[in-house]
């Protein structure tokens, strides 16, 4: 089952596009989508572990609301600082959970990947604040 | 009674996404660091364009497998896009042991 997943995900996941595309859920166009999905190419993956890719998942999706709270800030901010930070990459076997991981964090306004460091293992990280009132004090 | 919520919904939803477009875009004439103008581009495209398009989602619903693709298509894109340009801007990097590439 778990080397079977990145099939079925990839494959489900191009289906559910060809769908929203088309807008057509007649069965002759259910199997040309299928058709499609299996015939452009894959990347060759290792087996996903599925509990972890959910949680992964989840939290890009929490990221959202989470983004407009950082937005509302950030337009709301008299005065902003600039800094370089560094997080934990969660497993850069996986490329997929390193898409997800800097989908996550650079869809908050607050902060950007800028790329791996220390050989795959954190992620460089430029962030943008409000200003604390210690930041604006001369 | 009910259309006319959904209309005032979506033209408030319109009207902040278009808050935050333009002030998302305006620092870009600015003298800010390049960064710096990323983060801010992030609330405009990506925010504010999603904003704008549940605004357009309420107003077309008919429509809604098109704009459920675009608004997909442009979180996604946008964000993705984002990282890649601040990727860019670093200067190359010394180590090219850390460029590996994570194929086995």
């Amino acid at each position: 089952m778990r080397r079977l997943l990145p099939l079925l995900l990839s494959t489900a996941f191009r289906l559910a596009l060809w769908c929203l595309l088309t807008s057509d859920l007649s069965q002759l166009n259910l199997l040309i989508g299928l058709v499609v999905a299996l015939l452009l190419p894959r990347a060759r993956s290792r087996p996903l572990p599925v509990r972890v890719l959910l949680k992964a998942t989840l939290r890009g999706l929490l990221a959202i609301p989470q983004a407009f709270a950082e937005a509302l800030r950030l337009v709301m901010a008299p005065a902003m600082v600039e800094r370089e930070d560094s997080e934990p990459a969660t497993d850069r076997a996986l490329p997929l959970l390193v898409f997800l991981d800097v989908f996550r964090i650079t869809l908050t306004p607050f902060t950007i990947v800028l790329g791996l460091e220390d050989g795959g293992r954190r992620y460089r990280i430029h962030t943008l604040t409000p200003a604390s009132k210690e930041d604006s004090e001369p | 009674m009910a259309h006319s919520l959904i209309d005032h919904a979506s033209a408030l939803l319109l009207g902040a996404g278009l808050v935050l477009w333009f002030w998302g875009t305006w620092p870009l004439l600015g003298t800010h660091s390049y960064l710096r103008k990323l983060h801010a581009l992030s609330v405009a495209d990506t925010l504010g364009s999603l904003l704008m398009l549940l605004g357009l989602l309420l107003r077309i619903p008919g429509q809604w497998p098109l704009l459920t693709l675009a608004l997909l298509g442009l979180v996604v894109w946008n964000t993705i896009f984002g990282y890649v340009l601040a990727a860019c801007s670093l200067p190359p990097r010394p180590h090219p042991a850390t460029e590996q590439d994570s194929a086995p």
